[in-house]
């Protein structure tokens, strides 16, 4: 038996002693690497080294969720001791209705690993200067940006027996080169596995050196109505948001613009068709199993248009009356404990037909063209009411082409009105997953008319 | 936490006698104890224990971070030996370096009444079903959805460096965070409430949270039901401690991180228009706002969420006036850009846990109190609002740009505020725009908690987000996300 069957194993006999009812437990072991760098220097370089076993804990209705790093047997019954005690004392849940109680096996899933990754860190500081180095070739004078990489191991066991496991490896590259303060680009590449990994930091290296390039001269853009083009990056934080309220629970608690009545409804444009898929060979949120040991698979979200549900875990799927989806996450609130309930796991748009170059051409209205976004914030989740920033090249479009680098704007608008709108999709499809996207999305360039464009007043 | 001692005072030696030009060691052993409610009814609790340790080095001009929980020797020496290669493997052209700051030897620790473990488990779910029993009471269909997390986190940390320093603390931060969803005539509206401070369970009582909590829900249920659209365009605005508070972080707080100024975080939060200024000009000489505008970030106020005595570089805290009497006066600085700016660090490096590398943040950044009675803020206002809360905010990644919608806010008009109440009024203003037309700052103080995020990964420090009572004249509202 290998320490991790054992230490699994451990932790639900210890658990069963103290009469929980059912168990989770997740281990995930494994190494974390991030260079950062600025001023076209490396500023510093981490390496977290992960062990960590995740625990669930339900009594009835009552449950609760734990963490033990760096996991030994004493540690584990201590912890699961006074974690028992503790479960006595709660309230039970409104949210909790079980958890996967059949039996399932799990096909090899060996996609999402790389066995190269475990010799990267040879040579991921010569790649990074090497990137930086391609910025600055093509116009960049700075350049700032981060690269993560790293393995691990995840291994589960339930009290219901399921048992699983699955090593993976990532990757993200995101570099952000200046000409000047307010002159600036931004390149973003992810990936499971390293294949042409120097050849794609180099390209998003001249890719945010060349958007730089272009945003020299900008000046203050006027307020008002606008169709808007969003690169895959501000595409994936703004409809990201829409695709984060695809799950019961927040809709439940306001935090979602999305309402039950909507489902079955065309609420997007017809070209709109998006699904979360955790069996991606190359997506960071790919996973055969989710933490309950539902297996993993396709679910459809959206489908020209139309709402088809929502993402859901055995408690959801229960208290709705709708099938399991397989997308149990441990789930916070940015802060305090976790508890079980639905999370995406890669959402991929479908590509549409047109290039970038192709759908700037179409442009009859001024346009804006943004290319990176940052701080989105509501005013009414449930209303969908929020506004984000541009941030690095942002350009206006007439009659075709883009005329001049604009800056200063902000884009106010309303995510239902956007969904409706999206006027054009492009085919350019790409990963994304960095500070502002937490959710891996897989997107094109997307087109949306009639967006309402803001300044500040003084 | 002894061993944590011993393993971090193991650690420094290791580190000097293989090849660190520098090294620091920070264990830290907490416990984060939570709870979230959703109408009353329980959705999740539970207890987490961290303890681990970060190392921090510098070698050949570069510099690398390790972190583990695993504090046997053999896993420190060879996290150790990791973090060396890391910053060798950097290869800079130039070397980072650190302010020499004094060797402090010294304890801290945020005073406590009542220990979080000390109150039972039910007692603090009690409080959280009966706040909610009393909103429902109080406000019924009127308030649909609540939603109510409690979280009571304290810590034990030991620093040491390689150049004798050592700092010990205990520290306790209680939160409350209440979203709720009110139902009005035309829709709804949203508010997220944080409340919190450094303290023990003592500050529930202390600080009347219960009471500010409902006070908060009248305002949010009165301006679903009642707030009116309305054109208003040039109007003097007066604005609260809490969207003064605000402000005074995302438009001033912000853009005084050094860091951030000379370009650290330019691919995560950004940069800083200070760049702009301090290329131009002398701190003390540029001009950000209106005399009545000074602005001070002070960790060492009693009970303020981010509040600490010495920072994670075992520097020594202090009161750091970023702006006085509107003129640009301090920055935020850390060690190594204390040495940029060939001056001394004030203390402002933080990290939330081990996991983390300390880097510049603010603690409890707000507009240093005028002499304006709160009344008279409104005396000779013909037409203006008075903002008392607010829901959306952001700001460009260069500090300027801002924009605050209000929540509760009223009509003020002859002096007087009315009844009347406007519905989300946009401040969409530059960083300039809101401190050139500061002309008067009241005595009170109001101190709500929030968490402010930066770095990467990102890290989420508690700090405090308030401050008096402000006067802004001549203000242009902003256009609307219909």
């Amino acid at each position: 038996m290998s320490e991790n069957e054992n230490f699994l194993k451990i932790a639900i006999e210890i658990a069963q002693k103290e009469n929980v009812d059912e168990v989770i437990a997740q281990r995930i072991k494994g190494k974390t690497y991030q260079i950062r760098f600025s001023n076209s220097l490396i500023d510093n370089s981490k390496i977290w080294n992960n062990d960590i076993l995740e625990l669930f804990l339900a009594k009835g209705k009552r449950t609760t969720q734990i963490d033990i790093e760096a996991p030994t047997p004493t540690k584990i019954r201590s912890t699961i001791i006074e974690a028992s005690k503790f479960l006595l004392k709660l309230p039970e849940s409104f949210l909790y209705n079980g958890m996967e109680s059949s039996l399932y096996t799990y096909k090899k899933f060996d996609q999402i690993f790389d066995p190269k990754i475990m010799n990267f860190s040879e040579k991921a500081p010569e790649l990074v200067n090497a990137a930086i180095q391609t910025s600055l070739e093509s116009g960049a004078k700075k350049v700032a940006g981060v690269l993560y990489f790293g393995y691990s191991k995840t291994d589960l066991l339930t009290s219901y027996g399921n048992e699983g496991s699955y090593d993976g490896s990532y990757y993200r590259f995101t570099i952000r080169s200046f000409v000047d303060a307010e002159s600036s680009g931004q390149g973003i590449v992810c990936s499971r596995n390293l294949s042409g990994v120097e050849k794609k930091f180099m390209q998003a290296g001249v890719k945010a050196g060349e958007i730089a390039k272009m945003a020299v001269g900008g000046t203050q853009g006027h307020p008002g109505k606008y169709d808007v083009i969003m690169s895959p990056t501000v595409a994936a934080n703004v409809l990201g948001q829409v695709f984060d309220g695809v799950n019961p629970l927040k809709i439940m608690i306001g935090m979602s613009p999305l309402k039950n009545e909507h489902l079955g409804k065309q609420i997007a444009s017809e070209d709109f068709t998006v699904v979360d898929n955790a069996l991606l060979d190359n997506g960071l949120g790919s996973r055969p199993f989710d933490v309950e040991g539902t297996p993993t698979g396709k679910t459809p979200i959206f489908t020209n248009g139309i709402l088809e549900g929502l993402l859901q875990n055995t408690s959801t799927s229960k208290m709705e009356q709708v099938e399991n989806t397989g997308n149990s996450i441990f789930f916070d609130f940015g802060i305090g404990s976790k508890f079980l309930a639905p999370g995406p796991s890669n959402i991929v748009i479908s590509g549409g037909n047109y290039t970038l170059e192709e759908i700037i051409a179409e442009c009859k209205k001024p346009t804006i063209y943004l290319t990176s976004n940052w701080y989105t914030r509501f005013t009414n989740m449930m209303d969908g009411l929020f506004s984000t920033i541009p941030r690095d090249g942002m350009f206006l479009i007439e009659n075709g082409e883009i005329k001049k680098p604009v800056r200063k704007l902000r884009l106010s608008d309303n995510l239902l009105r956007i969904c409706s709108n999206i006027s054009a999709i492009g085919k350019d499809v790409q990963q994304i997953y960095w500070w502002e996207v937490k959710t891996p999305t897989f997107l094109p360039t997307i087109k949306v008319d009639n967006c309402t464009i803001t300044a500040a007043t003084q | 936490m002894e061993n944590g001692k011993d393993i971090a005072d193991f650690a420094v030696n290791y580190g000097v006698s293989h090849g660190a030009s520098y090294i620091e060691a920070r264990v830290v052993d907490s416990r984060d104890e939570s709870y979230a409610t959703r109408n009353g009814v329980i959705l999740s609790g539970g207890i987490t224990y961290s303890s681990g340790i970060a190392i921090r080095v510098l070698a050949n001009g570069g510099m690398g971070f390790c972190s583990t929980a695993d504090l046997t020797k053999n896993t420190i020496e060879d996290v150790i030996e990791d973090a060396i290669k890391l910053a060798k493997a950097s290869k800079r052209k130039t070397p980072i370096s650190f302010s020499e700051e004094k060797v402090v030897q010294a304890k801290w620790k945020t005073p406590v009444k009542i220990k979080f473990e000390d109150v039972s488990i039910e007692e603090k779910q009690k409080f959280m079903i009966d706040i909610d029993k009393i909103l429902n009471k109080e406000f019924r269909f009127k308030l649909p959805t609540r939603t109510f997390i409690l979280d009571l986190y304290s810590d034990e940390k030991y620093i040491v460096n390689s150049e004798g320093s050592k700092v010990e603390s205990e520290n306790s931060i209680i939160s409350t965070i209440s979203f709720n969803t009110a139902k009005g005539k035309t829709g709804g509206e949203q508010r997220m409430l944080n409340l919190g401070g450094a303290s023990g369970w003592e500050w529930i009582e202390e600080e009347n949270v219960v009471e500010k909590i409902l006070d908060d829900n009248k305002g949010l249920v009165k301006a679903a039901r009642n707030a009116i659209e309305t054109n208003l365009k040039e109007v003097d605005v007066v604005i609260s401690g809490e969207v003064a508070g605000i402000m005074a972080h995302e438009n001033v707080g912000h853009p005084s991180e050094a860091d951030r100024i000379l370009g650290r975080e330019g691919a995560q939060a950004g940069e800083s228009f200070y760049l702009d200024l301090i290329q131009k000009g002398n701190l003390g000489d540029i001009k950000m706002g209106s005399d009545e505008v000074t602005i001070i970030d002070d960790p060492t106020r009693p009970g303020n969420s981010g509040f600490y005595l010495y920072d994670d570089e075992c520097v020594k805290a202090h009161p750091r006036y970023l702006i006085k009497k509107g003129m640009l006066n301090e920055l935020l600085l850390n060690r190594e850009y204390a040495s940029r700016f060939n001056t001394q660090s004030n203390a402002a490096a933080r990290a939330i846990n081990y996991k983390r590398e300390p880097i510049i943040r603010m603690a409890n950044t707000h507009f240093v109190p005028g002499d304006f009675a709160f009344e008279e803020l409104f005396e000779d206002i013909k037409t203006g609002i008075y903002m008392k809360s607010f829901t959306e905010w952001n700001i460009d990644d260069r500090r300027f740009q801002s924009k605050y919608v209000g929540l509760e806010v009223y009509l003020i008009e002859n002096g007087e505020i009315t009844d009347t109440m406007i519905r989300r009024p946009i401040l969409e203003l530059t960083t300039f725009g809101i401190l050139g037309n500061v002309d008067a700052v009241s005595k009170d103080f109001n101190s709500p908690h929030g968490y402010c995020g930066k770095g990467e990964p990102s890290q989420g420090v508690p700090v405090w987000l308030g401050g008096p009572h402000v006067r802004l004249r001549n203000i242009n509202l902003g256009g609307k996300n219909k």
